[in-house]
């Protein structure tokens, strides 16, 4: 289901380092490693930032800007207010798609991180019939395509909703199940990228004196992996929060996320007078500040954790 | 190798294998992915619209006409040309910008981390909001024109006609080029600076270096970042979704909003159900080179190597 993870398949995650080797060797000696001209160095540079920040910076420009303003194309705004934040919570129902998407999301990234973890022991630390094809079916299951899955996903949850009696589709519970599964796949791959950098020798040494696997896991390996728990505990979270294929159609207004709240306020601007462009952009912020935050405070392992597979 | 899967194999326990830890992520993904993929395979057999659709299992069984009424009779062939065809070429625009980021940002330079955390700002914003922002960028009258216009630039509608699709390109390759950054700034990692310094003392200009020296090594993770954002891209929803809206203007009607709007507009669920088993289809064969290229086993002994 890449289409709604925020990350590609990418292969792996961050590995448990000791130090930084990378950064070591790096240091010294940096004009024999410079691959680039300075003056080239600093056009690629200053170009991408400005095309980088140009936009993000658009983002708060346009957010304080009245709406004949940003209408006209401005880029600075002639006015500054900051009334756009304080009306979106009426306007978008941006307050209900939050709570919603932390709810759900939340949820989510903690079961999944759980269940991935033993899943993830049982592959690295184990031999059994048919584990090859459940690490290859990890990779595979991320490239499913969203919109395959969506309307079979929806009519086997409103049908067992009709067998049972009880309303499923419109639920948060349906979101939830949806999006931990579809979740599961990465984020045991992060597990088992993970756990294969972890030294087994604690492990044995238990095991040896007779510990059970279940006390193995929980009192040695999960104690340990806490970074890797951590990473793919994050990736789930991000795949339910930048998710608006399934949110779309599996809720209704009241369990409606975030994301589907900042879509259905945008097409419901489209045509008529001019646009609430100042709170769209507004609402546009609000969402994406969770995720900005995430990846500032966690950067080091999650960077690890989008690059390490793709390296062979 | 040998020694080290010999280890492997005799640490590896097959005593006492706690394989119930598997039970949990096991029945979700057979509940809630294999038995919705079978699911797709058999709707997509069925004449299923609105008025079948409650009572779907009695739906009439019409073979193989919704896939032969996809093919002649829908767009679907276009919006796999738009998808596929999107897919390579932001990932060909997008690939040489991700590598001169990364080379440009090897070497330390004060504020280099400030620098690769900006960089990475356009991928990890979600794309429900780049779309919602390029949207309001781009409307008629929105600040592109009014900057291109100053320039002396003057552009058509950028949502809508012909022109839309590049628009669809301009911005997804704006939100996926760090993906490119990322990898090929890991692959340059495995450059020892043996080689930089071999490479120095034959006094090599930068050109020469890179194109000689430094290129081979990341070809692994080139072609495979490739791979993967040709996947990504394919399957891409949200951000022309979002952008365009739907109905989708036809020259941005990528395969994956098709089939949504197929199902959820125009409720022709089964003919919906085959055009998403066709997207399938066509999702198979870069996955198939990517299953094939990752070792399964070796990743982590081989990236330490």
């Amino acid at each position: 289901m890449t289409q709604s993870v925020l990350a590609p398949p990418a292969i792996a995650a961050a590995t448990p380092r000791v130090g930084s080797p990378a950064r070591v060797s790096v240091r010294r000696n940096d004009d024999v490693t410079r691959l680039l001209p300075r003056p080239l160095l600093v056009v690629i540079i200053v170009v991408l930032l400005a095309v980088v920040l140009i936009p993000v910076l658009y983002i708060f420009f346009a957010s304080v800007n009245s709406d004949t303003g940003v209408a006209s194309g401005q880029f600075f705004p002639t006015e500054f207010h900051l009334d756009n934040y304080l009306l979106i919570w009426n306007t978008v129902d941006l307050g209900t798609g939050l709570v919603n998407s932390v709810i759900v999301c939340g949820a989510v990234a903690v079961v999944c991180a759980f269940v991935a973890v033993g899943s993830a022991y049982v592959l690295v630390r184990f031999v059994f019939r048919g584990r090859a094809t459940y690490l290859r079916a990890l990779l595979g299951l991320q490239s499913i395509p969203g919109t395959l899955m969506l309307l079979p996903v929806f009519v086997l949850f409103a049908s067992v909703g009709t067998a049972l009696g009880v309303p499923i589709i419109g639920t948060r519970g349906a979101l939830f199940v949806t999006y931990l599964t579809f979740a599961l796949p990465f984020s045991t791959w992060v597990m088992v990228t993970y756990l294969r950098g972890l030294p087994r020798e604690l492990e044995e040494a238990a095991r040896i004196d007779g510990a059970s696997s279940w006390r193995i896991l929980t009192r040695i390996v999960v104690p340990l992996s806490w970074p890797g728990i951590v990473v793919s505990a994050i990736f789930a979270f991000l795949l339910g929060w930048n998710d608006v294929l399934f949110a779309s159609v599996l809720t209704n207004s009241d369990t409606r996320t975030a994301a589907v709240a900042l879509q259905v306020f945008g097409a419901t601007q489209e045509g008529g007078a001019i646009p609430l462009y100042g709170q769209m952009m507004a609402a546009s912020l609000v969402c994406a500040l969770p995720v900005v935050v995430l990846y500032l405070v966690f950067q080091r392992y999650l960077v690890g954790g989008l690059t390490a597979g793709g390296v062979k | 190798m040998s020694l080290q899967s010999a280890k492997r194999r005799r640490t590896l326990s097959t005593r006492n294998r706690p394989l119930w830890m598997l039970g949990p992520g096991l029945v979700l993904m057979a509940l809630v992915i294999i038995i919705p993929l079978g699911l797709a395979l058999y709707m997509s057999l069925l004449d299923l619209d609105q008025y079948t659709l409650r009572s779907w299992l009695q739906a009439p069984f019409i073979g193989l006409q919704n896939y032969v009424e996809a093919v002649t009779a829908s767009p679907l062939l276009r919006s796999i040309w738009i998808s596929v065809s999107y897919a390579v070429v932001v990932s060909l625009v997008t690939l040489p910008v991700g590598v001169a980021a990364a080379l440009a940002t090897q070497n330390r330079f004060k504020g280099r981390a400030l620098v690769r955390s900006v960089f990475l700002i356009p991928y990890i914003l979600p794309a429900f909001v780049v779309g919602t922002v390029w949207r309001t960028m781009m409307q008629q009258g929105g600040v592109i024109d009014s900057a291109l216009g100053s320039a002396g630039v003057h552009t058509g509608l950028w949502l809508n006609g012909p022109q839309s699709y590049w628009t669809l390109i301009i911005v997804q390759a704006w939100s996926s080029w760090p993906f490119f950054y990322l990898l090929v700034l890991a692959g340059l990692q495995s450059v020892d600076s043996e080689v930089h310094e071999a490479a120095a003392l034959d006094g090599a200009g930068w050109w020469i270096k890179l194109r000689y020296v430094i290129f081979p090594y990341l070809r692994g993770p080139i072609a495979l970042a490739l791979i993967i954002s040709l996947l990504h891209n394919i399957n891409s929803f949200t951000l022309p979704f979002v952008m365009f809206g739907v109905p989708a203007p036809q020259d941005v009607q990528v395969l994956s909003v098709l089939t949504y709007v197929t199902s959820f507009q125009s409720f022709r669920f089964g003919l919906s159900a085959a055009m998403a088993v066709a997207s399938l289809i066509i999702v198979a064969i870069p996955l198939f080179v990517y299953l094939r290229a990752v070792r399964l086993d070796t990743g982590e002994e081989g990236k330490r190597a």
